[in-house]
């Protein structure tokens, strides 16, 4: 390695122009580190921490460098390199002259709301993604800055949130969140979202996986969505009233390019259902999605709104409505794609359980109550009942469904629709399992999922049957694959690579549910 | 009166310069909305009236400034006095008198300080910087210093963390060896024409002048404290942050940074107006708004007491 430098005396950058000309110099080839500083004296011993001093250069120099000199230090593999690099410094500084540059403030990075909103005086949407509990305060500035919210970070308080919605309300404002993971807004995607068609279906969901089902289902059918609006996990709890889904049903509503509406969410608390239902009754048809909920308690308050038991469900009705062909979402003739009595046939007597393995919690809920209803009780990190709870350290308890996604499984790492690694730990702990029947993944495609997930879970999957096959055992997986084919990682890329490794890929979720749960009753009627 | 058709403003400090007899000083740096002329003791900032003020700035209106710019030429000769600022190359000139002041000490006597309000704002701005996307300079220290999170260890973060831990200890125990020590290790360190350290420096000499009389748990002010961070750092810096570095220690800061020291006296229920004026202050040079933040939220802190 060798050290080289120049000193411009008397002259004058700031730190932002030094640190852009360091970055673009230390990419050059052969270029190991660069300092690029005031020669004051602290800089000198910084250069010499970091084994930067340009020693020969030094004490060549007839005057010492003073502390209104700038200095430009090199190291790189050899002479030729570090000339190069010297000479590249100096170029670009002289490009960017400080002159040349906009401003003091003009050539900074955004920093803030303020400094984004000056940047681009059009922007009116602020995606939020900060640690902590402050969250709140950015969103409160962007609502007040006149701004829509798209609030992807947790651990909101609920007072602010409410606070918060009530703001935008007021301001005609939308408060998509906190913990929102998903929407489309204008045709662009926001969070984990899918790549769709623009077209008449507006959603408005409290769910992100829920909501990015319903919108691949529709896709596949060859439609579009006007506006996908998430409210966050809460908005349907009691404290927080419905705020949002309400405020996102009365814009909707007046969007000349809806024409269908479609609201999804867990259960609401039941005052705050009546209240969506009620303002649900309008001229354009509004189909409602509340998973898990007990649809007798709402038949007296439907009206006109057309209630949903699934997310499948959900999006047929809307494509109907919408005048499109149901027939295009694989829904339940979709079962008659696989050979699953056959499959049945080979399960041994001990194979008596389904483990489904999801980082989608919308679509573990719904596939919980799916196999609940046929096949009993389906033990959970987010039970649908109480004695249905995993005790600590248990990983399996005959039929068992786990969200991945979930806080005590993400905290730390990222989550596993981005990392797959830790469903890929759970599918090989679930293959090893003789009592297991049938495993079950959800895979979610689009924006911010992994890049090729079929490039991961089709030698897992491989790998997983092969061990049982060593064990005498077959073990049929079924995927529910969630995506479109506009999607990065493209739907039937991935369901080809996926049935290669010797997997059922089902695109409905309601449907992988249904299947796994004809694999284990003992009845295969097929649909 | 008489007001100078293109003066917008100017800061009091700067006044005496005008008063003086007539002196030469030269261009020391161009922006494209500020221009630095440096004198044999001091320097004198025109910028922009789109640019908020500093503590040695005479403000002009835009549309002068962007019409001088491109003739500029860092060497050039300037005339100061008698009241007159006189560029002849340019043939431009113009004159104080009639054109309103601006006081950069903020009047902090006018308000009821509040110790744990400011103990709780001070807490949450440093948060709020910590979650800062984009951290140059010594801001990415908010986290150790203030936070109890790990330090992210670079040769500058190695350097500047002991010696701002024992800046905020000397601060508390009026260790003046101890401070002198810690502003020998910080003056000069860091990247920019006023360096990271210095703007560090800056922020915390200012909030020990302006507050640590109303501030800190003792009651006892700090003055001294603030003068000897001035001296000390001023032969081991740049020509420009030892200017700024005196009007600091003289509780003259930039525009923002009084705005935002003042909004500290607001209940606690109001922080988003405080961290409204904290973002402001964020846009301050290039990466000297953050430095210089955390330099007032490290000496709000040392008033508070024993930390480590």
């Amino acid at each position: 390695m060798v050290i080289r430098a120049l000193l411009k005396r008397n002259t004058y950058y700031d730190s932002i122009t030094l640190m852009l000309v360091a970055q673009a110099v230390k990419d050059l080839p052969g270029v190991d580190d660069i300092g690029a500083l005031m020669a004051t004296e602290a800089n000198l011993e910084l250069l010499r921490n970091a084994n930067l001093t340009p020693t020969t250069f030094l004490d060549e120099l007839q005057t010492p460098p003073v502390s209104d000199d700038l200095m430009i230090v090199v190291r790189a593999s050899n002479d030729v390199y570090a000339e190069a690099a010297l000479a590249a410094a100096e170029e670009k500084l002289a490009s960017r002259g400080n002159r040349s540059s906009t401003s003091f403030s003009e050539e900074m990075p955004v920093r803030s709301l303020e400094i984004a909103s000056k940047r681009d005086e059009k922007a009116n949407l602020v995606v939020i993604s900060v640690a902590g509990e402050h969250a709140w305060l950015e969103a409160e500035q962007a609502l007040r800055y006149g701004m829509h919210v798209f609030l992807f970070s947790d651990n909101v308080p609920v007072e602010q949130e409410k606070r918060l919605k009530n703001l935008a309300v007021k301001k005609g404002l939308l408060l998509m969140g906190p913990d929102c993971g998903t929407a489309i807004i204008n045709g662009i995607g926001l969070g984990f979202s899918n790549v769709v068609p623009r077209g008449s279906i507006g959603i408005v969901g409290a769910s992100g996986t829920g909501m990015q089902q319903i919108i691949s289902l529709i896709a596949t059918a060859g439609m579009g969505i006007s506006q996908a609006i998430g409210t966050g996990g809460r908005d349907l709890s009691e404290t927080i009233g419905g705020i949002m889904m309400r405020h996102g049903l009365e814009l909707l509503a007046t969007d000349e390019q809806t024409k269908v509406i479609v609201l999804v969410s867990k259960p609401p608390a039941e005052s705050v259902a009546r209240e969506i239902l009620a303002a649900a009754q309008i001229t354009k048809p509004v189909i409602i999605v509340f998973l898990g909920a007990d649809q007798k308690s709402f038949a007296s308050r439907t009206g006109s709104v057309h209630m949903a038991k699934t997310l499948t469900e959900g999006a047929e009705l809307a494509v109907t409505l919408a005048g499109g062909d149901q027939s295009r979402i694989s829904g339940k003739h979709s079962l008659n794609k696989y050979d699953l009595s056959k499959e049945q046939a080979q399960l041994k007597p001990s194979q008596l359980y389904i483990r489904a393995i999801y980082s989608g919690g919308t679509l573990c809920d719904e596939a919980m109550i799916l196999l609940s209803e046929q096949i009993g009780p389906i033990a959970s990190n987010i039970p649908l009942q109480p004695e249905w709870t995993l005790a600590k350290g248990e990983t399996f308890r005959g039929h068992t469904a786990l969200d991945l996604g979930s806080d005590e499984f993400t905290r730390g790492r990222p989550h596993p629709m981005i990392d797959p690694t830790i469903s890929l730990q759970y599918l090989a702990k679930a293959a090893e399992d003789p009592e297991t029947a049938v495993i079950m993944l959800d895979i979610v495609l689009g924006f911010c999922a992994q890049q090729n997930p079929a490039s991961v879970y089709s030698p897992a999957i491989i790998q997983a049957k092969e061990k049982a096959k060593v064990a005498g055992r077959t073990l049929p997986i079924i995927v529910s694959l969630c995506g479109t084919e506009g999607d990065p990682q493209r739907l039937s890329m991935q369901r080809t690579a996926l049935e290669a490794a010797g997997a059922m890929v089902f695109e409905s979720n309601e449907m992988a549910a249904r299947a796994a749960a004809l694999l284990v009753s003992g009845t295969i009627n097929r649909a | 009166m008489t007001v100078s058709p293109i003066v917008v403003d100017y800061s009091r400090p700067i006044k005496g310069l005008f008063l003086q007899r007539p002196r030469i000083g030269t261009i020391h740096s161009v922006f494209k909305k500020a221009i630095n002329i440096a004198f044999e003791e001091t320097m004198l900032a025109l910028l922009s009236d789109e640019l908020p003020r500093l503590p040695n700035s005479v403000r002009l209106y835009s549309v002068v400034i962007s019409k001088l710019l491109p003739n500029l030429e860092p060497g050039m000769e300037v005339c100061v006095g008698n009241d007159t600022f006189i560029l002849s190359p340019c043939n431009f000139s113009f004159y104080l008198c009639g054109t309103p002041a601006w006081e950069p000490r903020p009047d902090v006597t006018a308000y009821d300080w509040d110790r744990e309000t400011v103990a709780l704002h001070t807490r949450l701005l440093a948060q709020s910087l910590a979650n800062k996307q984009s951290q140059v300079g010594l801001v990415p220290l908010v986290e150790p210093l203030l936070l109890q999170k790990p330090i992210q260890a670079t040769p500058l973060s190695e350097l500047a963390m002991p010696k701002l831990q024992m800046l905020i200890q000397a601060a508390w125990h009026k260790n003046n060896a101890g401070i002198e020590e810690a502003t020998r290790g910080l003056a000069g360190l860091g990247p920019g024409l006023t360096p990271s350290g210095d703007d560090v420096l800056g922020g915390f000499a200012a909030v020990i002048s302006l507050l640590s009389s109303v501030l800190s748990r003792d009651s006892i002010p700090r003055s001294d404290v603030a003068s000897i961070i001035s001296t000390v750092a001023k032969p081991r810096t740049t020509k420009l942050s030892g200017v700024l570095l005196e009007h600091a220690s003289r509780g003259e800061i930039a525009e923002q940074f009084g705005s935002l020291l003042l909004t500290l006296v607001l209940p606690a229920a109001d922080f988003q107006t405080v961290r409204e004026a904290a973002d402001r202050a964020l846009t301050f040079g290039a990466s000297s708004g953050g430095d210089t933040l955390l330099g007032i939220l490290l000496a709000l802190r040392a008033l508070e007491g024993e930390i480590y």
